[in-house]
């Protein structure tokens, strides 16, 4: 299916991206109908697995020829708050800062 | 490459010649370091295969080495070996290539880092990529690509395109990186090297950055299949921190040897074989393949008929896997953070824009579309449900043979930018190796031959969900008839 600028824009919004960051105006529209039009070409590619017969096929979501079960629910050593907390970008004591949303 | 000199360079030997060369204290692991180390330096200025180098640490480690004594138990005792960045590596950066993780320092070794270390090995560097393994090129990479050292105006291929130029530049003897639609075969083929992809489950992904989850495996690149063979041994077996980790017993693989090529039933998958190979490629596998046959090879052109929509299944799901595996990078809890966001949605939007680069944010695109609402069982679904086809017309055709093989890439390696402009025919590049990914198998790449413009040619071996020691033994035999390159 063709995809058009609407299609793109709201897909962007769901996936928290701004196509035209950084962007000069004048730069900006075209950027975006470059992009619209490679999408276009890569999911009409996509577009022609409607053509196989699929009838009575079990989605293959895995490679895994046995799947494991869940393991044994018992505490373990992970890692420590510190370790996690030192590669934040912005932190308030033992917490990740972030701004204000009220 | 190697250089034809009348001796042999330390750091020209194989894994397996150094590993051999180090138990019995003929060189040691200081040596050897300092060797690889000098190697990458004069290299690297051409290549850019690494984006980090721990020479001091590397020396460190290896001097640590030499003091206690080599441990006939430590199958890489004393080896420098590369690691792909995007594997975590505990106080040492890891960026996967990207913007977002320029200054990451994770707090943890990823499961496969911790084996190579607890055997014996000195890491030397972490190896350049694809932003996120995101691409086919090393182009992708936020730091600049890697060029191949067979001809430095020409891609390495990827997203492993630093560790396979560095493997065949003799900047280390063994590498490891990662495959989720041919990352580690490919640049092993156009970087003219061996690189093993294993089944689906037998290596660990704990600490590897996520692209796609149901398809990414890590793997090793070396100049020799027996290298490999090592590599693995190590690099497999379970991990109770990757529930997808196969709890089969892990084979012998060091006592792999060369298959009879007489009798050794090779199925050509006729999708693949038939599809545009350039004339240089057709030419040297057309050769090899009439080599085997005379050798007694038995060679039998099968059909795969869900093949033909490989590309469109796998670029629909890893996309949709990666759109969701990156969605954590949102500026919060480490990454990339845009300065004075103005809200919480500025802040994500913002970050995320600021530091994704372009295929990154096209994947994205395409996997959250497939996703969407209204889409969803038309594409994901879908592509899910052919991607089951495409593993029984593979399980099929197994039983028809002992292995399947085809070419690698259609193409030797190419110029950088040549596929800027057409993200469709770049993907469609990777119709050899994804559909390996899509239904979990063995893949082994190795060279084929040099085409007459210089360029390395590659050939893959696919084989039966956990026989990678059978795998390899084939991949021997191969590498007696089509001798090494590097």
């Amino acid at each position: 299916m063709p995809i058009d600028l609407t299609t793109v824009l709201h897909t962007a919004e769901l996936a928290r991206l701004d196509l035209t960051y950084g962007l000069a105006p004048d730069k900006a529209q075209a950027a975006l109908d470059k992009l619209a039009a490679e999408m276009s070409g890569i999911i009409g590619h996509f577009d022609q697995l409607s053509a196989v017969d699929t009838e009575g096929v079990e989605p293959l979501y895995s490679p895994m020829l046995e799947p494991l079960g869940p393991r044994e629910d018992c505490p373990r050593a992970g890692s420590a708050p510190e370790d996690l907390l030192s590669q934040a970008p912005e932190r308030l004591g033992h917490f990740f800062a972030v701004p204000k949303i009220l | 490459m190697t250089e034809m000199t009348e001796t042999t360079e330390l750091y020209q030997l194989t894994l397996t010649e150094a590993a051999a060369k180090l138990q019995s204290r003929e060189i040691s692991a200081q040596e050897l370091t300092a060797a690889c180390l000098d190697r990458l330096e004069s290299t690297e200025p051409a290549l850019q295969a690494c984006l980090t180098v721990l020479a001091d640490q590397a020396l460190e480690d290896a001097a640590l080495l030499d003091r206690a004594g080599p441990d006939p138990d430590q199958l890489l005792w004393g080896l420098p070996l590369t690691f792909k960045d995007i594997y975590c590596t505990k106080g040492v950066r890891t960026s996967a290539a990207s913007r977002m993780l320029r200054r990451y320092i994770p707090s943890y070794d990823a499961e496969v880092v911790t084996r190579i270390k607890k055997a014996g090995a000195v890491v030397l560097a972490k190896t350049n990529l694809d932003e996120f393994a995101m691409g086919s090129t090393t182009e992708f990479s936020a730091f600049g690509p890697t060029r191949n050292p067979w001809n430095p105006a020409k891609v390495p291929g990827g997203s492993s395109g630093g560790a396979a130029a560095s493997i065949a530049a003799c900047q280390s003897p063994g590498a490891l990186g990662t495959d989720t639609g041919g990352s580690i075969r490919q640049p092993a083929a156009l970087c003219g090297c061996v690189g093993l992809k294993p089944t689906y489950g037998r290596v660990s992904r704990y600490g590897l950055i996520a692209y796609a989850s149901s398809l990414d495996q890590p793997g090793p690149l070396a100049r020799r299949v027996i290298d490999c063979a090592r590599l693995l041994q190590v690099m497999a077996g379970p991990d109770d921190r990757d529930n997808t980790v196969s709890t089969r017993p892990v084979d012998d693989y060091l006592s792999a040897r060369p298959a009879p090529l007489r009798g050794l039933r090779l199925g050509l998958p006729r999708e693949l074989w038939e599809s545009r190979l350039d004339e240089e490629t057709s030419a040297i596998l057309k050769a090899a393949l009439k080599t085997l046959e005379e050798a007694g090879v038995e060679l039998k052109t099968l059909s795969l008929p869900h093949l033909p929509h490989s590309v469109a299944a796998y670029y629909i799901l890893a996309t949709a896997e990666a759109s969701t595996n990156l969605a954590r990078y949102d500026g919060v809890r480490y990454g990339h953070r845009a300065d004075d966001p103005q809200s919480l949605r500025d802040l994500y939007v913002a970050s995320r824009s600021e530091a994704l680069g372009p295929e990154v944010r096209r994947r994205i695109l395409l996997g959250t579309f497939a996703l969407s609402s209204g889409y969803y069982d038309a594409y994901f679904k879908k592509a899910a449900k052919v991607r089951r086809l495409i593993r029984d017309d593979f399980f099929r055709a197994l039983e028809e043979c002992d292995f399947l093989c085809s070419p690698v890439s259609p193409l030797t390696a190419w110029d950088f930018g040549k596929f800027t402009d057409d993200p469709l025919t770049a993907y469609q590049m990777d119709l050899m190796t994804l559909p390996v990914n899509l239904a979990g198998l063995p893949g082994l790449s190795l060279p084929a031959g040099l085409a007459p413009g210089g360029l390395p040619v590659g050939w893959q071996l696919i084989g039966r969900p956990f026989g990678e020691r059978d795998l390899l033994g084939a991949g021997l035999a191969l590498e007696e008839a089509f001798p090494p390159l590097t």
